[in-house]
């Protein structure tokens, strides 16, 4: 029985990192999967790849698990690496992978210059709405009125609809699935990897230790079958009323676009300026 | 019929996880008795033969710890399916 081992993990993990990090039953292991299955069915290679990611749970989804080149920066500051690394060696398929109390609350900046400068790059946001790895505390992503370790009435703040927020922002390519969603979410991958601009995928992922336990909402198998009951396609969305869509989960890929993109601007603009200095 | 098996020692367990057993359309996925070393109670697959092949279980388990083996001849008994809302 100890011969047989996971194709994906034979193949595009390093082997000295025996386990993955995460808790049990939670959807980063099956992010990590979604992702390494996107590169297996476009036949890439690692070396093709830059992963970035921040702090917190979902940071450890490519680092140190992946066997590619992996940054793991400061907290917040995961697209800032990730630009500097896409200007800086243009050819590379450069991903942040990373949650969203490190993407949307404290790099919240960088994620909206990032769409609205449409720099190559890929980004993974994971959803699991809470900061779950300091023990639960209320994010922008939290939904209204559930209870968190720092509102045990209840929150009253209003949640963060991020994908809104980066189509707003003017990125070409904007989806959201959940983790009910694998195959959807390598589909969506696959397209991000190949298309030149600025890819956003929000993936909402259930957080069984933190969430599920201080905002009472139950197990990873609760979580996952309120994603299955509760996910709308975006088509089936926009025939509906705001009313109707409370507490449901759009998903579905938002906008799929071309735009110019920054990096092959820069290269462009080097080669002109330099063209006229000769 | 494609062969299912579970590795157990990276298994994150039954009761903590559970994820195999949701979605397993044919739901053959339960508790074992076993315990792996990390004190985790590992899934055991009953009825193997109705197995459809459709690869939830390999997709969605979140530590890599189950593999399904195509047919002796490579093919899958029956074409994946996608997974819809």
């Amino acid at each position: 029985m100890s011969e047989i081992m996971h194709p994906l993990r034979m193949k595009y993990t390093r082997e000295h990192v025996k386990k993955t990090t995460n808790c049990p039953g939670c959807g980063n292991g099956i992010i990590v999967q979604a992702i390494l299955r996107a590169i297996d069915e476009l036949g890439m290679d690692m070396d093709e790849f830059a992963f970035v990611s921040g702090i917190g749970c979902s940071a450890w989804i490519p680092s140190p698990l992946f066997n590619a080149d992996t940054l793991h920066t400061t907290h917040g500051r995961p697209i800032a690496f990730a630009t500097g690394v896409k200007l800086g060696k243009p050819e590379l398929n450069v991903v942040v992978a990373s949650g969203d109390g490190d993407l949307a609350a404290i790099g919240g900046n960088h994620l909206i210059h990032a769409a609205r400068r449409n720099i190559g790059i890929t980004v993974i946001l994971v959803n699991n709405g809470i900061y779950a790895m300091t023990g639960g505390q209320t994010a922008p992503t939290t939904p209204r009125g559930v209870n968190t370790t720092t509102n045990p009435y209840g929150t009253l703040e209003s949640v963060f609809d991020i994908s809104s927020l980066v189509l707003a922002a003017g990125a070409p390519f904007v989806a959201r699935w959940t983790t009910y969603h694998p195959r959807q979410i390598t589909s969506s991958l696959k397209k991000a990897f190949t298309s030149r601009g600025f890819s956003f995928i929000e993936i909402i992922s259930q957080c069984p230790v933190q969430y599920g336990k201080v905002t009472k909402s139950g197990s990873a198998l609760d979580l996952l079958k309120h994603y299955k009951k509760d996910s709308i396609k975006i088509d089936k969305a926009r025939t509906m009323d705001p009313e109707s869509l409370k507490g449901k989960i759009v998903v579905g890929e938002f906008v799929n676009e071309q735009k110019p993109e920054l990096s092959a601007e820069w290269t462009e603009l080097k080669a002109r300026v330099m063209e006229g200095r000769s | 019929m494609p062969t299912v098996t579970v590795l157990e020692q990276s298994c994150k367990g039954v009761e903590d996880c559970g994820i195999c057993t949701f979605v397993c359309p044919a739901s053959l996925f339960s508790a074992s008795e076993k315990m792996n070393t990390a004190g985790y109670v590992p899934p055991q697959i009953l009825n193997q033969e109705k197995c459809t092949g459709c690869r939830n279980c390999m997709i969605y388990c979140p530590d890599f710890s189950i593999v399904v083996q195509k047919n002796a001849d490579g093919s899958n008994s029956v074409e994946e399916k996608e997974e819809d809302e």
